[in-house]
């Protein structure tokens, strides 16, 4: 009987892949992406979202500054916080000190209170954006930030997705004595055969499958190409490793932070290393006592170091990502909490009439000068 | 300038921080290296024999020049070497740094001389280089010795990482810098390299070892690599005499303090030496065609003949009879070619 079947296609919707529970410190994303947070709010909505599970972020360090640390940091203690295991790797004899340089999370009422621009930010949280929405632009929020701009401050539940942390107080300890923080030390090892052994046996834990996440894992690799581990003149040996761990990322739902000099390495491993990559980026010191750069840069008291995006994960589809800035300057606000904050281009004239930085400038700085960033 | 680095490795490390480590880097186009090593060394010593420093006592790493030398020099800047032992010792890895004398005196070929096996109180001697490792457990093993155990810190200067480098791979050498460097016993920490006896990623490696980089370069680029030219010749000379002297410092907040002089701060010597400057066409008068070399010879005599401690007086004894600037041009012993025109005694 050829009844008027309806016409069912063979594609059937998986709805259980449409929204599955994720465990804590999770977010959905577009193509089918899962985001973990790095710890940092302003850089997970730079990236859109956070770091996909499955990625390997790269960060080039700058051999004068040790703002690396300060990204490592809260990327562990994200984790920690949201019971993610972690294993850590860094060329010092005990890399378990380390963890006890971790910053604690503010308390959550803090998350609001962005001193340098009260009236403006405070009114367009409230507001969600609504009335004043031609300052989107102005903060930076690109469209990838599809959760709405309240989604990585979400209040909602227990554990926020996104932690503001506070960097002069360290991590209660409990959350360093549970089993799953695991520390390796890479300095003596002749060959890189431990550590891939350890990454390996770490990333198997969570394998990834058509199920919802329950849980994540966390690797962060400090100083990968550090002088005084025995394999660090080993360039094809370092650049294997590597590749097998996006390899074992890939396949699991872990993320991978390494962190590396460029300026030890000959420049076409440098060029491949981060071609090897999926999210790129890198800190640059910023010189003491430099009067061109404080009249150039508003805020520039308060600057650390920048912060540059080189490459943002793209996995699952073909789109690039095209930032509207990619070098933010990173500050420390009241010397505790990391922010980012973009700098923008000085307005080209500067002699005649209006110029653009002096409302609603990105660097969220209530002064306006003719040269504002 | 200088005296900002001396302060930074006299306070000292914090606690649970690294301890402060400068490199002192030249090259020959500005050979000072050596004279900001033995500077900084000086002013440690005297700071810790006061002391006003954080560390209590210095182990000096000997690899391209003797101990004696040190303590001659030291001794030269009027620190009392004698009743310092206490607080300086140096390790010996000049006189045999591969234990081949040793190793010679065991064959019974080889009869060591009386001084040489006599081992004086301040120095020790190392033979075994091309272990990083022990090294550093000798290096550590001297300054527990000079301070005790516990919390008091000493410092350690090593007088050549070329030499380390040497005998032994960038990874231990690089290994043996951390270690001492993050040893909590460790106060600070400085060493000197010439950068043109190695690769760049070498320099890169040392300088992302290190908290502060002083670096001497020189004042006037040469055009180019020939040294015939006249011009250029000139200009080397200059900069064995003068250079710049260019320091970063890897400040606590995370950022990097830049600072440049435009000489050195060798006064004495530098006045001096400006007396034994021949202008370059000056030498075309003279008549003396030797004294266009009379700067640097003077400069390598000091160097390697005599402790550099001892410069400005060995400076001035060699000055005498040597090195004047003679203005030929207001003087009454005219030459005869400076002002007239040679065509001049033609009669047409």
């Amino acid at each position: 009987m050829a009844a008027a079947k309806t016409r069912a296609s063979s594609f059937s919707r998986n709805l259980s892949a449409a929204a599955p529970s994720q465990g804590p410190g999770l977010k959905c994303g577009p193509n089918g992406l899962v985001f973990l947070s790095s710890g940092i709010p302003d850089l997970d909505k730079i990236l859109g979202g956070g770091f996909p599970l499955g990625s390997l972020v790269m960060v080039m360090e700058d051999a004068e500054a040790p703002h690396h640390m300060l990204l490592l940091r809260n990327f562990m203690a994200q984790g920690l916080v949201h019971n993610q295991p972690l294993l850590y790797a860094s060329p010092a004899r005990d890399p378990r000190g380390f963890l006890g340089t971790l910053p604690s999370p503010a308390a959550s009422k803090d998350n609001k209170s962005y001193e340098t621009d009260p009236d403006q930010s405070k009114n367009l949280q409230e507001k969600g954006l609504r009335i004043a929405w031609q300052y989107k632009k102005y903060f930076g929020e690109n469209q990838l930030n599809f959760d709405g701009q309240k989604g990585s401050l979400s209040l909602d539940g227990k554990h926020e997705y996104s932690n503001e942390f506070d960097l002069r107080k360290p991590l209660d300890r409990h959350f360093l004595n549970r089993q799953h923080v695991d520390c390796v030390s890479i300095q003596d090892s002749p060959d890189l055969s431990v550590l891939r052994d350890r990454c390996s046996t770490f990333s198997s834990q969570f394998p990834r499958n058509d199920g919802s996440v329950s849980c994540a894992g966390r690797i962060a690799i400090q100083s990968f190409c550090a002088p005084q581990c025995a394999y660090s003149n080993m360039e094809w040996d370092m650049l294997s490793f590597i590749r097998s761990l996006k390899s074992m990322v890939r396949s699991s739902n872990s993320v991978a932070i390494i962190t590396f000099p460029p300026s030890l390495l000959s420049p076409s491993f440098c060029k491949r290393w981060q071609h090897m990559a999926d999210t790129l980026l890198s800190v640059k010191a910023i010189p003491d006592e430099d009067k061109d750069l404080a009249q150039l840069l508003t805020g520039y008291q308060e600057m650390v170091g920048f912060l540059n995006v080189h490459k943002v994960a793209r996995i699952n589809t073909q789109v690039p990502v095209i930032l509207e800035a990619t070098t933010f300057s990173i500050k420390l606000q009241k010397r505790r909490y990391l922010v980012l904050e973009c700098l923008n281009q000085a307005p080209v004239d500067g002699s005649s009439g209006t110029s653009y930085g002096t409302s609603g400038s990105c660097s969220g700085s209530s002064k306006a000068g003719n040269l504002d960033f | 300038m200088a005296e900002s680095i001396c302060r930074l490795l006299r306070d000292g490390a914090l606690e649970g921080e690294h301890a402060p480590a400068l490199t002192i880097k030249d090259s020959i186009a500005s050979p000072f290296g050596f004279h900001v090593f033995a500077h900084v060394l000086s002013q440690l010593s005297s700071f810790i024999l006061a002391g006003k420093s954080q560390s209590r006592g210095l182990v000096v790493v000997c690899f391209s020049r003797s101990p004696s030398f040190y303590l001659e020099l030291l001794k030269n800047k009027g620190i009392d070497v004698v009743s310092s032992d206490k607080r300086i010792q140096t390790l010996d890895c000049y006189s045999d740094p591969l234990g081949w004398k040793s190793r010679l005196t065991e064959t019974g070929n080889f009869m060591a001389c009386s001084h040489e096996t006599s081992i004086s109180r301040t120095t020790n001697v190392f033979k075994d280089v091309k272990h990083m490792d022990k090294l550093y457990n000798s290096i550590v093993e001297l300054g527990k010795g000079l301070v005790g155990g516990g919390k008091i810190r000493f410092s350690v200067a090593i007088d050549s990482v070329d030499e380390m480098l040497r005998h032994a791979s960038m990874s231990s050498v690089s290994g043996l810098l951390s270690k001492l460097r993050s040893h909590d016993q460790v106060s600070s920490i400085f060493w000197l390299l010439h950068s043109d006896l190695h690769e760049a990623k070498v320099t890169a490696v040392l300088e992302y070892l290190s908290s502060m980089v002083a670096g001497l370069e020189p004042l006037h680029q040469p055009a180019n690599g020939q040294r015939g030219d006249m011009e250029n010749f000139s200009l080397i000379e200059h900069n064995l005499k003068k250079g710049k002297f260019h320091v970063r410092f890897k400040r606590r907040n995370g950022r990097v303090r830049v600072m440049v002089q435009f000489s050195l701060q060798l006064s004495e010597k530098e006045r001096i030496d400006k007396a034994n400057v021949v202008l370059p066409f000056e030498h075309q008068g003279n008549g003396k065609p030797i004294q266009i070399y009379d700067g640097r010879r003077s400069l390598a005599d000091s160097k390697h003949e005599r402790p550099v401690g001892a410069t400005e007086t060995v400076q001035t004894s060699e000055d005498s009879g040597r090195g004047e600037i003679i203005y030929y041009r207001d003087s009454d012993d005219e030459m005869p070619d400076s002002d007239e025109d040679p065509d001049d005694d033609l009669d047409i």
